[in-house]
């Protein structure tokens, strides 16, 4: 048991009847680090999340919180848990501030503090004007804003939402992505699914869920270059042919070359783009080919984890 | 085709919610089968009191005579009780421990030999007007049917019945209702009420939001149950309350005691309410085990017949209602005028069951969203 980690998943399974929703399923979530769980719709996303806050009972394995077996001590667990859940689970006939105010107290504050604890939330999640309107009665946006409020409201140290951005609008996503990065500022973890590859490249850190497994885990960076086995650069030469560039140091394949009016145009897999980038042009000017331009190609997570799923499913 | 559609729509949902749906066809089975049960049989005897002054051939001969008479449908008579004196006969009754008395006088023998009039005392119970009322009836018709055959061995004789009511004269059918209306308005209503406040908060998740708080399914439960209490407890004291000052509906008793008793039935409904919500999947599930839950208390607490005059395999089951309790209490302290103490029993009973109901909810409750 390492106190490193914020959460930590073991061998985590659930069935439900014949169907392996969550299979050994090994998470280890860094204390302080935005770590997204990505995967498509089925994935086993939100039973995972279910299972780390003993919502359900997994049917394998263990997952411990800060060091607490959910198990054993799930009360402990939840003081240093905030929850957002994908639908919106509050109390539609309570006020927004009614609402607040009930967790604030389940919570364990007393009046005073509630109140306050209350207000702070109110002010920093732009609800304020909204306080007396009966929860049923907001828009979805500001429904999800009153359910971080609530997921909020006992100051935890780690913080799951569920698909926090699924159907909202482009600023409120940016609006509460900015806000995630904040709360990772002050020192609070977060755990986020989404569906959403633009967002996941927000993430200190991901794992791809594919019907239940892992199939891979690091920073966005390193998944894309486990898909694609490195970083791919593009060079436009003028040249006849396509040089050879096998024995420079670094670079693993040649992916493709175009011919076209006495130029070529080549992706190349390389190790690192950084550093072999400037070595592939140096070797190939001083072998008397001239580039035109040669720059990275930007992958985006998206099709790395199309190809990931791709590479599994066969 | 687009009612074809709707029709099959609606009969795969029904299909696919085998608790409800099993509920729904087991009903109608299952309310006769207890029916049946409760009242098609040879049914529980009417417990009465002999007081036999005279001792005489005759006398016996009478009291063998009105074992035999059945009670027009609800079984026989049983003597359970001997009495030696008048006084003793009518305490018996007065004490709930027959539904009437039989009181044979002093040369009862002697006079229907020499021919002469004599007289038969009953005494009965009113705040059970049904069953002394029928007591009555078949004691006149035996005693007819008596008089004939004694008339073709020893020759005619007059007889005289006079009849003594007690907690009487005479209890008016909404008198005698008030019991029946205070078991719907305090069990049925706040039971169904209650049963889907669990299953309301799955269906609409919150239930999911609420157990991510350090709070216990003996928090979830209690919260529940004094909620519930506090706005269905004035309603209830607002019935009695309109019923006996407005409607004049006589009570003999207490009318503190009335509402002590009427209180722990609630606070069992509730209980029993939260039970079903623990059990219960969803809103409709819940609902339908509440009306289910109701039939065996209809049939067999006394809340249509008084549960004595049921089979005794039924008895069982009726003294495990907590509507019997109810009733037998509630009936002994507005007709009878007896005391909280004199049902001490039944208000035990009550709290008993009530405590039983709590800690199962309790236990099952999971807080999980399995």
């Amino acid at each position: 048991m390492s106190l490193e980690y914020a959460v930590e998943t073991v061998n985590l399974t659930k069935v439900f009847g014949n169907f392996k929703a969550v299979d050994n399923l090994n998470l280890k979530i860094r204390k302080g680090e935005i770590f997204g769980l990505l995967g498509p719709n089925g994935a086993g996303k939100t039973t995972t999340i279910r299972m780390i806050l003993g919502l359900i009972k997994p049917t394998k394995g263990a997952v411990r919180v800060f060091g607490v077996t959910v198990e054993k001590e799930r009360r402990k667990v939840l003081k240093m848990t905030g929850y957002m859940p994908q639908r919106f689970s509050l109390y539609e006939d309570l006020t927004v501030e009614e609402n607040l105010m009930l967790y604030a107290l389940l919570y364990g504050y007393n009046r005073r503090e509630a109140r306050e604890r209350v207000e702070e939330l109110l002010k920093e999640l732009l609800l304020e004007e909204f306080k007396d309107r009966l929860a049923g009665n907001l828009s979805g946006g500001m429904k999800q804003r009153l359910a971080l409020a609530v997921a909020l409201v006992h100051k935890p140290k780690l913080v799951i939402v569920d698909e926090p951005t699924a159907g909202v609008d482009p600023p409120l996503r940016r609006y509460f992505w900015k806000y995630f990065k904040d709360l990772n500022k002050r020192g609070v973890t977060i755990i986020v699914t989404t569906h959403y590859m633009d967002e996941a490249e927000n993430c200190d850190r991901l794992a791809l869920i594919f019907r239940g497994r892992k199939i891979a885990e690091g920073t966005p960076l390193e998944i894309k270059r486990l898909a694609f086995g490195g970083d791919i650069v593009e060079i436009l030469l003028e040249a006849p042919s396509p040089p050879n560039l096998e024995d420079v140091e670094g670079v693993k394949k040649i992916l493709e070359s175009e011919r076209y009016n006495g130029t070529v145009t080549i992706k190349v897999l390389v190790d690192d783009a950084s550093s072999r980038l400037i070595s592939i042009v140096k070797r190939l000017e001083s072998n008397g080919v001239k580039v035109v331009r040669a720059s990275q190609v930007y992958i985006g997570l998206e099709d790395a984890f199309i190809k990931l799923i791709e590479e599994q499913a066969r | 085709m687009i009612l074809t559609a709707l029709i099959y729509k609606d009969i795969k949902q029904l299909l696919r919610d085998p608790k409800t749906l099993v509920m729904v066809l087991l009903m109608p089975v299952t309310v006769l089968t207890m029916f049946v049960a409760g009242y098609g049989g040879p049914g529980g005897s009417i417990p009465i009191a002999v007081a036999n002054l005279d001792g005489g051939s005759i006398s016996w001969q009478l009291i063998s005579e009105l074992k035999r008479a059945s009670a027009m449908g609800l079984g026989s008579f049983e003597v359970v009780k001997t009495a030696y004196t008048f006084e003793e006969a009518y305490e018996s009754v007065r004490k709930g421990e027959v539904y009437a008395a039989i009181i044979i006088p002093k040369g009862f023998t002697e006079e229907v030999f020499l021919g002469e009039e004599t007289q038969v005392g009953i005494i009965l119970d009113a705040s059970y007007a049904d069953i002394s009322e029928r007591v009555y009836r078949v004691l006149v018709l035996t005693m007819q049917g008596f008089q004939q055959k004694v008339a073709e061995k020893y020759g005619g004789f007059t007889f005289n019945i006079y009849r003594v009511t007690i907690y009487g004269p005479e209890v008016s059918k909404i008198d005698a209702f008030l019991g029946v209306v205070m078991s719907v308005l305090l069990h049925l209503v706040p039971m169904s009420l209650i049963a889907v406040s669990i299953s309301r908060e799955r269906e609409r998740r919150t239930f999911e939001q609420l157990i991510m708080t350090p709070i216990s399914s003996y928090d979830i439960i209690m919260g529940k149950l004094l909620a519930y209490m506090i706005v269905t407890m004035a309603d209830t004291f607002l019935t009695l309350g309109f019923a006996v000052y407005v409607f004049k509906v006589r009570v003999v008793g207490s009318f503190l005691d009335l509402m002590v008793v009427s209180f722990l039935i609630l606070i069992c409904s509730l209980s029993m309410g939260l039970l079903i919500s623990v059990l219960s999947k969803n809103q409709l599930q819940a609902y339908q085990m509440a009306i289910f839950a109701f039939i065996p208390s209809m049939l067999f607490s006394g809340f249509l017949v008084p549960a004595e005059l049921l089979s005794p395999k039924v008895k069982i089951v009726s003294k495990l209602l907590p509507l019997y309790y109810f009733l037998k209490a509630f009936r002994n302290i507005q007709i009878r005028g007896w005391t909280l103490y004199d049902n001490l029993f039944d208000a035990l009973m009550l709290i008993g069951e009530t405590i039983v109901f709590l800690l199962t909810a309790i236990k099952l409750l999971k807080l999980r969203v399995e």
